[in-house]
């Protein structure tokens, strides 16, 4: 991105989210808002990918893909940004080759790193928000806490099978991972998942990370939002913020 | 003496929607195999077949952990027991 256009919406850009500026909640200045925000994904799976794939359609200016895994034929089932072509290649290179083709006036930075507690901070450090595509809990974990150390709103997503759950966690206002599980349990082995759970959770982790940037709408905070796609319910259960929670708990509540 | 065992939602379609079921019971094992027995899917879902927890299942008695004590955890009146289905694939 040319620094001129750092501050203006161009004739492409106007053409390009013509349909969503057209919402009146964010209209121009909420794709300004947008274009000069900075989302890290973590985690290039079955979330990430979908995930990165729509925050790029719709103009996020800076996106950051995080994993340190290879592309593998097993992963075809439901992480929509690789290809046949791609098996063996990093997962965040991959998926960037994708997103500029899709969006070349964004910009896309691809990470090969494991997210560990030594590195979490500095990778998220400059990012406006989190998107957590992470496949285990000890790292969304990590994550957790690095969000919370910085400030850094993370919209957590998780699935199984056909189950999934999303939640916001903006930190100092309302509950973080480790308040809804106050240890980290054991990792687990492979997972059953379709295509279709990391596709309507990282959609509905989207829809949040749009409104938090943009800054409109109600957002799923203090509520965790479960999908159960083998009986299509969709249930909300409001968590509450553990005030002798190890990662945030000592943060003050802010009004 | 009363318990409140808050189910997860992936779980509350098999005890005919409920959130919340009251038990009586002294330990939290105690009052988990009272809500298994009226609602044996439950059982099915939490438990592996040897009756061990599975591990995608945890079990908070307040808020706090009880996996870590074989669900020997003590209870008494009021206390509140969560079962917890994690969902933490990406």
């Amino acid at each position: 991105m040319k620094d001129k256009d750092r501050h203006v919406l161009t004739e492409a850009e106007l053409a390009r989210y013509e349909r969503q500026i057209l919402y009146r909640d964010l209209g121009r200045e909420g794709q300004m808002r947008l274009k000069q925000s900075h989302v890290v994904v973590a985690g290039l799976g079955g979330l990430g990918c979908s995930a990165s794939l729509h925050l790029a359609s719709t103009g996020v200016g800076h996106i950051t893909l995080v994993d340190s895994d290879r592309v593998e034929l097993s992963n075809l089932n439901r992480q929509v940004l690789h290809y046949e072509e791609d098996i063996g290649e990093k997962k965040p290179f991959s998926a960037a080759r994708k997103l500029a083709k899709l969006n070349s006036s964004i910009e896309v930075t691809p990470v090969f790193e494991k997210i560990t507690e030594d590195n979490a901070e500095e990778i998220i450090k400059a990012a406006d928000l989190v998107i957590d595509g992470m496949d285990n809990l000890e790292t969304r974990f990590v994550l957790n806490k690095a969000c919370v150390a910085l400030g850094t709103p993370l919209i957590h997503g998780g699935v199984h099978g056909l189950l999934g759950q999303v939640t916001t966690i903006i930190p100092g206002k309302t509950p973080c991972l480790a308040c809804m599980l106050p240890e980290v349990p054991p990792r687990r082995g492979l997972f059953p998942v379709f295509s279709v759970t990391p596709g309507v959770i990282a959609m509905l982790q989207v829809a949040e990370a749009i409104k938090v940037l943009a800054g409109f709408g109600s957002l799923l905070t203090g509520k965790m939002l479960y999908f159960n796609g083998e009986t299509m319910d969709f249930t909300c259960r409001n968590v509450i913020r553990n005030p002798n929670c190890r990662v945030c708990g000592t943060k003050e509540i802010q009004k | 003496m009363t318990i409140k065992v808050r189910l997860h939602p992936v779980l509350q379609k098999l005890a005919g929607g409920r959130e919340v079921i009251e038990v009586n019971g002294h330990t939290t094992s105690e009052c988990l195999e009272k809500v298994e027995g009226r609602f044996p899917d439950i059982r099915r879902l939490i438990r592996d077949k040897r009756g061990q927890l599975r591990r995608h299942c945890r079990i908070l008695v307040n808020c706090e952990s009880a996996n870590a004590h074989g669900l020997a955890t003590a209870v008494k009146d009021g206390d509140q027991i969560d079962i917890v289905v994690l969902i933490t694939g990406g």
